[in-house]
């Protein structure tokens, strides 16, 4: 998978890279404007994450005419958390919007779950061994046998397997679980109970017990 | 109110002491002016009349005068005239006389004098009644109280036409000021009038808005660009701590140490997004007004903080009179729900209650408590509670700011064990 990350903050691009290459992508840094048009311009890339801000005053919007139609991802990320940009962003062709500051499980969960969603359009199933998720049907099985699943210990689920063997600390699960309510409250322990019943049912269908706890921090999806 | 007064009362007060004290001391004045003008004009008549008898005594031969002596002072009793001895011969002297007659002072001028007529020596006593001291006085009294009432009068009645005409740009002025609200940012523009010092008051604090309202300006643009320059560092640190997250030697307490970092972390990241919103709102950006169901939406904030509130064991209950219908911003009103609730959430102990209540005319969100909040800076921005577990401080500061731009008022109380918060459409 090709991924063109484009952000001025190089901390934080770096961070990016770092996070998503250990697995199968394969990442590519554009830093300002100019570098981003060129890349679009020159390679095809499966999904790009943009800044909207960029240096020397330049809007990020403005790289989407130069993208091939609707053949690769993008989610844009933003320190401006306004509902008229994100507004904005969607309607100029963005697949997914993210305010900064974001923690790294949340962008590959949606940066996974687009790719996804291009490639395999009519037919979205997502195999790990012996568990199967139909991202369209939103059912789980394991071992070909149903899981009901609650809304959030699907979507849970799929955090999950979008960050195969990264740990994924308590607050990164309530965000994803809460949004940006999550911020508001200092205690996260409800997600517990929601990983718990995740984790019951799983084993209950007899998974081969990849959900692991990380001490006191959090939660793995160990191969 | 009392020790404050209006401004055109104080010499209204201190010119009637005036009047008052110069009235008082005049009596005593008048009284011993007129007393003298009295007795110097008693005097000449007496001597006047001193005069005319002397010269009719002149007409009578002695005989006569001594017989009829008798019936002329019966006649006259203002007039005593006796024959006497030349041994009695005395210069004329003047003086004062009370004679008691039945009870009743009365004060009388005297003349005394010996007249030589025809050889004989007559003592004439002449005596004209005065008008006595106390009565004068009286008479003095009553016209100053009326002089004094008269004045007491003009002055109220010329100090209200002073207070309504010459005032008048003062008080429009003050009222101006009133109105005046400096989160609008709106300068405003005094009447000119045609008294130097207010026209000089009027320019000064037009200046002295304007500076505020700068100052206000360049404080919240600050505080816009400082929130906006946070969210990058921010997001590194949390960036960082995720890709720390992964390394696979950390042992129980560095992940216990990163678990730290994330929750300060996440409150420094909760205050910078309130001090965002805050100012958005200060801004004026919210501007989309749509036809909102309060019933809808309090029921969608529950569900969106239903996790906590299950955390907690919280009971809720719902008190819905009116399916209320507001035309507003669907973010402020979310937002000022939301802040609301996590606020009640947050302060609550395990299985404690919160209760909605929904009418036409305002929503009251209770939770349980145990005493009372400072309750005079709970809305206050910078404000840390002594909890401080207390959010940010700014989610209060935040309803309250959502309120003033709808013009809704929000109140605080504590009633029955419970903190109650009600917004009154």
């Amino acid at each position: 998978m090709k991924l063109l990350i484009v952000e001025d903050e190089i901390e934080l691009a770096q961070d990016i890279v770092n996070y998503f290459s250990s697995e199968s992508y394969n990442c590519t840094l554009a830093l300002n404007y100019q570098e981003a048009q060129e890349k679009i311009s020159l390679y095809q890339y499966d999904c790009i994450i943009l800044d909207l801000m960029l240096p020397n005053g330049k809007d990020g919007l403005s790289l989407l005419e130069y993208l091939n139609e609707n053949k690769q991802g993008l989610i844009i990320i933003s320190a401006k958390n306004s509902l008229e940009d994100k507004i904005k962003g969607l309607t100029l062709g963005a697949d997914d919007y993210l305010a900064k500051p974001f923690h790294m499980a949340e962008l590959a969960a949606r940066v996974f779950s687009i790719i996804r969603r291009k490639q395999f359009g009519h037919e979205n199933i997502i195999n790990f061994n012996e568990v199967k998720v139909d991202l369209l049907a939103k059912n789980v099985a394991v071992n070909n046998i149903e899981v009901v699943l609650t809304k959030k210990e699907y979507s849970l689920l799929l955090l999950f397997l979008g960050n195969k063997n990264r740990v994924i600390s308590k607050n990164a699960l309530a965000e994803h679980l809460s949004g940006d309510i999550s911020d508001m409250f200092d205690n996260q322990d409800f997600v517990y109970a929601h990983i718990k019943n995740l984790k019951k049912k799983l084993t209950d269908a007899n998974y081969n017990n990849y959900l692991k706890t990380i001490y006191g921090t959090g939660y793995k999806w160990q191969e | 109110m009392a020790g404050i007064t209006k401004l055109l009362n104080k010499p209204l007060k201190a010119f009637l002491i005036y009047a008052l004290l110069i009235l008082t001391a005049s009596v005593p004045i008048y009284y011993y002016v007129v007393d003298y003008i009295w007795q110097q004009e008693l005097d000449e008549h007496n001597l006047i009349i001193k005069r005319e008898i002397n010269n009719n005594l002149l007409r009578f031969k002695a005989e006569d005068i001594e017989h009829n002596l008798g019936v002329l002072n019966m006649m006259q009793p203002s007039i005593k005239l006796e024959i006497v001895s030349n041994k009695d011969f005395q210069r004329d002297s003047v003086f004062n006389l009370i004679n008691e007659n039945e009870g009743q002072k009365e004060r009388f001028r005297v003349l005394k004098s010996v007249l030589f007529v025809n050889d004989k020596f007559y003592k004439l006593t002449v005596q004209t009644n005065v008008e006595e001291a106390d009565e004068t006085l009286m008479a003095l009294t009553l016209v100053s109280s009326l002089f004094f009432t008269f004045l007491l009068v003009g002055f109220i009645l010329l100090n209200k036409r002073i207070t309504a005409k010459v005032w008048l740009p003062f008080y429009q002025t003050l009222a101006q000021l009133k109105d005046f609200e400096l989160a609008d940012q709106k300068s405003i523009i005094l009447k000119n009038t045609d008294v130097v010092e207010f026209n000089e008051l009027n320019s000064e604090l037009e200046k002295l808005i304007d500076k505020n309202i700068n100052s206000f300006k360049q404080q919240k643009f600050f505080l816009e660009n400082a929130s906006h320059e946070l969210q990058t560092p921010l997001a590194i640190i949390k960036s960082k701590i995720d890709i720390q997250l992964q390394s696979s030697n950390l042992d129980a307490s560095q992940l216990q140490f990163i678990n730290q970092i994330n929750t300060c972390l996440s409150r420094a990241s909760r205050i910078n997004k309130n001090f965002l919103l805050l100012s958005k709102i200060e801004n004026q950006q919210f501007k989309t007004l749509e036809e909102v169901n309060v019933f809808d939406l309090i029921e969608e904030n529950l569900e969106l903080l239903n996790d906590y509130i299950e955390d907690k064991n919280l009971k809720v209950i719902k008190n819905i009179y009116d399916h209320k219908l507001l035309n507003c911003n669907l973010t402020l009103l979310e937002t000022l729900f939301n802040n609301l609730l996590i606020n009640a959430i947050k302060h609550s102990q395990n299985g404690d209650t919160i209760k909605i209540s929904l009418s036409n005319r305002s929503i009251v969100i209770e939770n349980t408590g145990l005493a009372k909040l400072n309750h005079e800076n709970i809305f206050n921005r910078y404000l840390t509670s002594a909890d401080h577990t207390y959010n940010s401080g700014l989610g209060l500061a935040i309803t309250k700011e959502i309120c003033k731009q709808y013009h809704w008022t929000i109140e605080y109380s504590f009633q029955n064990k419970f903190h109650v918060f009600t917004i009154a459409f």
